[in-house]
């Protein structure tokens, strides 16, 4: 397979002892500033960028990509430790990450976060390697009206994360998506909701908003919890057990697939594939009550479909030059800047240096994997820092991520205002999940629909054109509305397990 | 020629200007407020003039990325900073200039907020078609459009960006009526067109022009007075017989109102400097911004101009709401 | 279900209710219809009336469920816990307030000595050198290194 020397010829570039260090550079560097919270990989990418200009080519992208990889593994660190996602997907990992850190277990969740984002990343880069080009041109077909059905499908995966009460969790998601209409409306590009703030016009942000609610109402909570320590339970081994291994590698399996797929639609984000993933594993799940108190299964979907889809959103990045995610196109304007403008003649005019890349994702993998398993214990142990001075360190990084995005102290507000918020919604066992998806669901859904009708005139029978929109559309709604008609949905919470 | 013989001369130039100039500006870090997000094209050319003014100044010229709203956010930061020169305002037009024209966006800031200072780049739009597009020429386009009117889509990059503008400005002057789709950013306008769900993408040069030579897409019109060196292959709309259709995206440098005119002077002549050196203008080319410095008296008139053209097909696009 | 918890979600569907009857207010006021089909009152307009109707369903749920007794521990905090929490949340705010004058690096030195010590900690040592780091220390790595522009205040500090 011709695809296949290219790799070989790659990999031996990729290893080369020069590259070898950019790549574990990258990887230091990007995870200790993804484990910044509030920073995220986006941010922190963004700021490691100008480490690479003195770099060639090959060596600068092998870094910025081992950077990426490195503040995403960063941001799994926090949500689990700390409950501070480091960006809107690594929600699900604070959930089901953060309850077992609780437990004592924060070192099991991390390994399996580290050997699930390696499976998924590697298996998603070899798919890569065999189907990039022709998927990507298919991918395409992919139009903003099929983008809707897939934003209404994974709205309606709020379902699945209900838990207890499907009314609340329903509530919730209202919530999220009247806070996503706040800002610039996507038919007029008129201000809506800002109540005389320009700084709305932007909406509110969901990077203060998800710090607020997790990271900060977490603090709050365990400010309350009197407790001495962030995490009082002992902290078990870091490797997982048998059952636990067991549980995960079915988890990993089928997140590696979600992700893959989904990374391959150009603009999808990584909240759809991580949610869909987790919500799969539920349902799979022959206990799923465990899921959100610490379900391995939960830690190890998430993290593997995340960085499935991370590696998979490469392939529209390199194939088509089409940046998936804020923080990919941030990739693509470093790549830019040193030179490289990412496309399918990139392929053709320098393949050597888009191979070596590619296979640098594999070194990268390898490197990210090899470098924090053996920290893990180390970073589980960061919970034993007394709460005061962990509270004030957490605050402080905070306050700069949020401060640091747009120079904005109104984001540090918001940020605070979430926290508050954030905390008494925990206290009244309101899933806040539902309404983060919905924040970032919901601004993409309403501005697709738009693009579908200016595409189609107005005729909303363009989805009967598009027979997969339409199958998008339709089977969440059917599968919602049916579960709505149960009286289980209307039943009053009790408080069965008090805090 | 940009030789080091220019360059000391001009610096010489300079230094005889020396009293006119403020002796102790800059004495800290300049910061550059650009109103989009960090890897987008204007970001791109305002680092690689920020690390050329570095050299220039003697002190950091730091890029801020105050992206939201279309650039109002960055814009309404810009024009609230104190007038000392301390805060440049990366000015996009006729980014700017929408936002001010539309009502509903209550800007704060209007055009006399910025005092132009220098201009940069200027980024002419290209109106492109996939490779297997049956649209050959620009011709082609109109002709199809006439003859179907209101069911040809065409894309742009934004609501009231300067491709709405242009599609405006055809409509006007070949008398037709394109379907009108709004993307956000080039990215989806990219994937869209390629994907077949609209027809014809109404863009600029720079955003797109390696695709163009690759082969990737056909670029139908500059919307230039002359063809871009980057695209020789592609006529103007002005060849094919519609010279009024003239349209771009352009970025430059201004300060607020009410700063000291020897700040801005030395301003302009660091900046200018600057943007001579020969590895600015080689990174520019490189991102295929075109390179079209305008200084004080020039660019002061472009910037009023602008606003006036803009002001007429904003007043359309509003009114199509 | 416990009293403490049930007054709390009463008034959480009512001020949820009270927001989904605010928005429907303010989305009429904007167009609902567009030639293209909804404009940008529509979404906010219907799920707000969603919204409401869901509010109405809990609440009425929650009030007819039989309470216990109220015995259990009240729902939101007291005492050792409440301080805390009040601490942490002052704490901030008022650093937020003050950044902008005093700029990051005086307010943060405040903050971090503040928070510290509402928290109770009493080893001065250690708390001056996290302070220290934590204000100026993170300053000069985030403005020097990282280029992160952070609040300067009015003294350019």
């Amino acid at each position: 397979m011709d695809a296949f020397q290219h790799l070989m010829a790659g990999l031996g570039a990729a290893m080369s002892p020069g590259n070898l260090m950019f790549a574990f550079a990258g990887c230091m560097l990007g995870t200790l500033i993804g484990l910044l919270p509030g920073l995220g990989p986006a941010a922190g990418t963004a700021i490691l960028i100008p480490l690479t200009f003195s770099l060639d080519a090959t060596g600068a992208i092998i870094m910025l990509c081992a950077i990426y990889y490195g503040a995403m593994y960063g941001g799994t660190i926090t949500s689990v430790l700390i409950n501070v996602p480091g960006e809107a997907a690594s929600v699900i990992t604070c959930i089901d990450g953060y309850a077992m850190a609780r437990q004592g277990r924060a070192g099991s969740a991390l390994a399996i976060a580290a050997i699930g984002s390696f499976v998924g990343g590697t298996i998603a880069t070899l798919a890569l390697v065999v189907v990039a080009i022709p998927l990507a041109q298919l991918a395409l077909k992919f139009g903003p009206a099929e983008f809707f059905g897939l934003m209404v499908a994974g709205l309606c995966l709020v379902i699945g994360l209900a838990g207890k009460n499907l009314m609340a969790a329903l509530l919730m998601t209202v919530l999220g998506l009247l806070l996503a209409m706040i800002g610039l409306d996507p038919v007029r590009g008129a201000p809506r909701f800002t109540f005389g703030f320009p700084e709305l016009y932007d909406g509110v942000g969901f990077v203060p908003v998800v710090m607020g609610l997790f990271g900060i109402g977490e603090l709050l909570l365990a400010a309350e919890r009197r407790e001495a320590r962030m995490i009082e339970a002992d902290l078990k081994k870091w490797n997982p057990t048998r059952e636990e291994w067991r549980a995960s590698a079915g988890a990993i399996g089928r997140g590696t697939v979600v992700g893959f797929v989904l990374g391959l639609i150009p603009g999808v984000g990584s909240i759809v594939p991580t949610f869909m993933a987790y919500v799969l594993e539920k349902r799979m799940s022959k206990t799923p009550e465990r899921f959100g108190n610490g379900a391995i299964e939960g830690v190890a979907s998430a993290e593997t479909a995340n960085n499935a889809y991370a590696n998979a959103a490469m392939v529209p990045l390199l194939a088509l030059g089409v940046p998936s995610s804020p923080t990919i196109a941030v990739l693509m304007g470093a790549f830019i800047v040193n030179g490289i403008t990412p496309g399918p003649f990139l392929f053709t005019e320098r393949p050597e240096l888009v191979w070596t890349v590619i296979a640098s994702f594999f070194v990268g993998n390898a490197i990210l994997l090899v470098l924090n398993l053996p920290l893990v214990g180390l970073w589980a142990k960061l919970l034993k820092i007394p709460f005061s001075y962990m509270c004030a360190g957490v605050l402080i990084f905070c306050v700069i991520g949020a401060y640091g995005l747009k120079q904005s102290l109104f984001d540090v507000w918001i940020m605070l205002g979430f926290g508050i918020l954030g905390y008494l919604l925990r206290k009244l066992d309101l899933p806040l999940a539902p309404a983060i998806l919905a924040l970032i669901l919901g601004p993409m859904m309403e501005r697709s629909l738009r693009t579908t009708l200016e595409i189609s005139a107005g005729s909303f029978a363009i989805f009967l054109d598009r027979p997969l929109a339409l199958a998008l559309l339709a089977v969440p709604v059917i599968v919602l509305g049916f579960m709505l008609l149960k009286p289980r949905a209307f039943a009053p919470v009790r408080q069965a397990d008090a805090e | 020629m940009l030789n080091r013989r220019t360059l000391i001369a001009a610096s010489g130039a300079a230094a005889l200007a020396g009293p006119a100039l403020a002796q102790n500006f800059p004495r800290k870090a300049i910061q550059m407020i650009v109103a989009f997000p960090a890897g987008g094209s204007t970001d791109i050319g305002a680092r690689i003039v920020a690390a050329a003014a570095e050299k220039e100044f003697g002190q950091p010229v730091v890029v801020v990325n105050k992206a939201g709203a279309g650039g109002q956010l960055g814009f309404t930061e810009a024009a609230r900073a104190r007038p000392d020169g301390y805060t440049l305002a990366f000015l996009n037009l006729p980014g700017l200039n929408t936002i001010i024209l539309d009502p509903e966006r209550k800007a704060v800031f209007g055009i006399d907020s910025f005092v132009p200072v220098i201009n940069q780049v200027l980024d002419p739009g290209l109106v492109w078609v996939k490779a297997d597009s049956p649209y050959k020429t620009f011709a082609d386009l109109i002709e199809a459009a006439k003859k179907n009117p209101g069911k040809i889509s065409a894309c742009t990059t934004g609501i009231l960006s300067d491709d709405h503008l242009a599609i405006l400005m055809t409509h006007e002057a070949a008398k037709v009526e394109f379907r009108i789709v709004h993307f956000d950013g080039g990215a989806q306008q990219l994937t869209g067109v390629m994907g077949g769900h609209v027809d014809v993408a109404f863009d600029n040069v720079g955003g797109v022009f390696k695709r163009v030579r690759s082969g990737e897409v056909r670029g139908l019109a500059v919307l230039d007075t002359e063809r871009s060196k980057f695209l020789p292959d592609v006529p103007t709309a002005k060849e094919a017989g519609y010279p009024t259709i003239v349209s771009s995206s352009t970025r430059g440098i201004g300060v607020q109102k009410g700063t000291p005119p020897d700040v801005i002077k030395a301003l302009q002549a660091g900046l200018q400097k600057a943007m001579q050196n020969p590895d600015h203008v080689q990174k520019l080319e490189e991102a295929g911004l075109g390179f079209k410095p305008m200084v004080g008296e020039e660019y002061a008139k472009y910037y009023a101009d602008l606003h006036k053209q803009a002001a007429k097909y904003t007043e359309w696009a509003l009114k199509m709401r | 279900m416990p009293s403490g918890a049930r007054q709390g979600w009463l008034i959480a569907t009512g001020i949820m209710l009270a927001l989904c009857l605010f928005a429907v207010w303010q989305s009429s006021l904007l167009p609902l219809t567009d030639k293209l089909g909804p404009g940008p009152g529509f979404f906010p307009f219907w799920l707000s009336l969603i919204g409401a109707a869901f509010s109405v369903a809990l609440l009425i749920s929650v009030w007819r469920a039989p309470a216990d007794p109220p015995d259990t521990e009240p729902i939101l905090p007291r005492g050792y816990g409440a301080r805390r929490i009040g601490a942490i949340i002052g704490t901030l705010a008022v650093t937020t307030l003050l950044m902008e004058v005093l700029g990051f690096q005086l307010a943060m030195l405040g903050f971090n000595i503040v928070l510290l010590v509402a928290l109770g900690e009493r080893r001065w040592i250690t708390i001056g050198l996290f302070a220290v780091a934590g204000s100026f220390g993170v300053y000069y790595v985030f403005t020097r290194w990282l280029d992160v522009l952070l609040p300067a205040g009015l003294l350019g500090l």
